[in-house]
């Protein structure tokens, strides 16, 4: 499933995302897990807590941001 | 970054010792940079504030060395403009590397830590934020990551100088150090994707301890601000409370202080000087002090009218800025402005247009796509006022009925909304979707607040006012010679047949080339209808960007896109400005 449909307030781990070098450079790499802290309205980004520290992603993006959730 | 790249020159001799300042984005290298040098750069709460680099001597070492703000990157692979910066300094070489690490995002920092490595530069570490993290329940221990980094690591908090001297010394050690050997095993490890973050998590694993703490209030804060509820409402208040502070806080000062001293104490003063050797009613003595008065006037517009409402605004500003408050506007309003082509990230280049257009316009470089650079400076040349001119507004307008100053910023939205939409459509490219860290929400360090406002202001008082003096006294010629009749005669089929307004109002179009606010000012005494001052401050809204910034725009943007710029934000001004008269008039003939 892909990190957009994750719901708010739930974790999942990143199996597979994008070449694009700032996602890695921000901390998203495979294997990690993260949590989906809000997404915003009119296709707006959602925003991921990778460590201590929270990211915007875009929709597009997050779309093919591959995840399994974990509870 | 405000202006220009305007860092001193610095002489580097033989001698002199080279440092680099280098980092992730938003870590306080432009906080180390100016407490190390005294070297002014406005640093802020988010990514990207310093987009070219800036050097300075370094104060208070016991030798000579110049220390050079890189801008940050989170690699150094060279894939933006900003890290083929970094690389190509890195490359050209340095006596030491000052490595800032944000002590509460310790992982990411050191994954560039580590790709610093193999250039085999000595390296000092500054682990920023160590206040920060704490309270977050971040607890590292920098020797033990200072034995896995092999080079000094330092604790500071460089916004309340916690560390610095530590720093200064660390750095006067480095020429004594050995030479500093990354090994080739070491080298392959790192260089590898996977196995460098393995090793940092090894690193992390030894050196960081965490504790489960309450969340604070602020953490809270930065929290529930970056949904959209109650983030959109919260924003809202934000943006009311600002106005309010501003507008009222402006009104008040102007009221009844610096209105009164001007028109009570300096004007009869400085009357009753030119008249004790001017015969009054000569061509001179009105140029001095008649209605155009240049003594007068020169007071009264840019001090008694636009500063104490500048002041605010960067008061307020530079709060926001420090809080990292911006950027979550950016998030909130993202999907709405990515229809006029611009992600969120790009509020804060909007915002600070609001200031002055010139930061927006070199803030704009943080943009990560062409299209979105020139969308952004577009539309922040032709519909965002800076506070020089809002100033104008609010005494232009304001006094006339707060519903019109409602009416001018709805007209401003409205401009951006289309004009954004259009160049979206009309522009090839495309605009990056938004991947942007969100900083830790922070209470601002009021000191560094108060140094950015002076900084600011005293910005506008030093550069504004040689433009804004030959203006009036430009104005206070033609006025006074008569010349005046000449010109409106002469733009009366478009400022009168068009746009409906006296000819004198000729003048204002002809001053709003050198200053944006001297487009609205001169409309203040001409005893104008509701309709005329309206139609007028429309006008001036969309009309040319100020000299300077055409100059910014030619300079970062060629000068056919510089001047295709101001063409259109020439021609939107009478457009939309005759529209809105002759409709009126239209409509109140027909009732």
């Amino acid at each position: 499933m892909s990190l957009y449909t994750i719901k708010k307030e739930h974790r999942c781990i990143i199996e597979n995302l994008p070449k694009i070098g700032l996602l890695k450079s921000l901390g998203l790499r495979e294997g990690i897990n993260v949590a989906i802290k809000s997404k915003q309205p009119m296709g707006g980004p959602v925003i991921v807590q990778v460590g201590r520290r929270c990211v915007a992603i875009a929709q597009d993006i997050a779309k093919d941001i591959q995840v399994r959730e974990v509870s | 970054m405000d202006c220009h790249n305007n860092s001193p020159e610095v002489q580097v001799g033989k001698d002199t010792l080279k440092f680099l300042l280098m980092g992730n984005p938003n870590v306080g290298k432009s906080v180390v940079f100016s407490k190390l040098t005294g070297v002014e750069v406005l640093a802020a709460n988010y990514t990207g504030t310093t987009v070219g680099y800036t050097k300075g001597k370094i104060r208070n070492l016991k030798k000579d060395g110049i220390l050079i703000d890189v801008p940050g990157t989170y690699g150094l692979e060279a894939t933006s403009e900003a890290e083929e910066v970094a690389v190509s300094f890195v490359k050209e070489g340095a006596d030491a590397i000052i490595c800032v690490l944000d002590a509460t995002n310790l992982e990411r920092n050191l994954n560039f830590a580590l790709q610093l490595k193999k250039f085999d530069i000595p390296m000092v570490f500054v682990l920023n934020l160590v206040d920060v993290a704490e309270q977050q329940g971040v607890i590292i221990d920098t020797e033990a990551l200072s034995k896995e980094l092999r080079a000094p690591v330092i604790p500071t908090v460089a916004v309340r100088n916690v560390g610095l001297r530590d720093l200064l010394s660390e750095m006067e050690k480095v020429e004594k150090r050995e030479k500093e050997v990354c090994y080739t095993a070491e080298k392959e490890l790192l260089e590898e994707e996977e196995s460098r973050w393995k090793e940092i998590g090894r690193i992390v694993e030894k050196v960081q301890t965490l504790e489960e703490r309450e969340p604070s209030f602020i953490e809270k804060l930065g929290y529930a601000s970056m949904q959209p509820w109650p983030g959109i409402p919260l924003a809202i208040i934000v943006l009311v409370v600002v106005l309010g502070f501003v507008v009222g806080g402006g009104k008040a000062i102007r009221g009844a202080l610096l209105l009164p001293f001007v028109f009570n104490v300096y004007e009869p003063a400085m009357t009753a000087f030119v008249g004790s050797f001017i015969a009054e009613g000569t061509i001179i003595y009105n140029v001095l002090v008649g209605d155009y008065g240049v003594l007068i006037k020169i007071i009264e517009w840019p001090f008694a009218l636009v500063l104490p409402y500048i002041t605010l605004f960067y008061i307020a500003l530079s709060t926001l800025e420090d809080s990292g408050y911006l950027p979550r506007i950016g998030v909130l309003m993202d999907g709405a402005l990515r229809k006029i082509g611009v992600q969120g990230g790009s509020i804060v280049p909007f915002i600070m247009g609001y200031g002055c257009a010139i930061p927006a316009i070199l803030g704009s470089k943080a943009a990560t796509t062409h299209k979105e650079r020139v969308i952004v400076a577009s539309l922040v040349s032709l519909a965002v006022p800076c506070t020089a001119q809002t100033a104008a507004f609010f005494v232009l307008l304001g006094d006339e009925s707060i519903w019109m100053l409602v009416g001018v910023y709805g007209l401003s939205i409205l401009a951006m909304i289309v004009g954004g939409g259009v160049l979206n459509r009309m522009l090839p490219g495309k605009v990056d979707p938004m991947l942007l860290e969100i900083p830790n929400l922070l209470k601002p360090d009021l000191k560094t607040v108060a140094q950015k406002i002076k900084i600011r202001v005293k910005h506008y008082l030093v550069e504004a006012q040689v433009p804004m003096a030959l203006g009036i006294l430009f104005a206070a010629i033609i006025a006074e010679t008569g010349l005046i009749h000449g010109i409106s005669d002469f733009l009366s089929p478009v400022v009168t047949g068009w746009l409906g307004l006296p000819g004198e109002a000729g003048l204002a179009l002809m001053l709003g080339i050198v200053r944006r606010e001297l487009a609205v000012l001169p409309l203040l005494d001409m005893n104008l209808t509701s309709l005329q001052i309206f139609t007028g401050a429309t006008v001036a809204l969309f009309y040319l960007p100020c000299l300077s910034v055409l100059a910014i725009l030619i300079k970062e943007f060629k000068l056919k896109t510089g001047l295709a710029i101001a063409g259109t934000t020439l021609v939107a001004a009478f457009v939309i400005g005759g529209v809105i008269n002759q409709t009126v008039r239209f409509i109140s003939s027909i009732l």
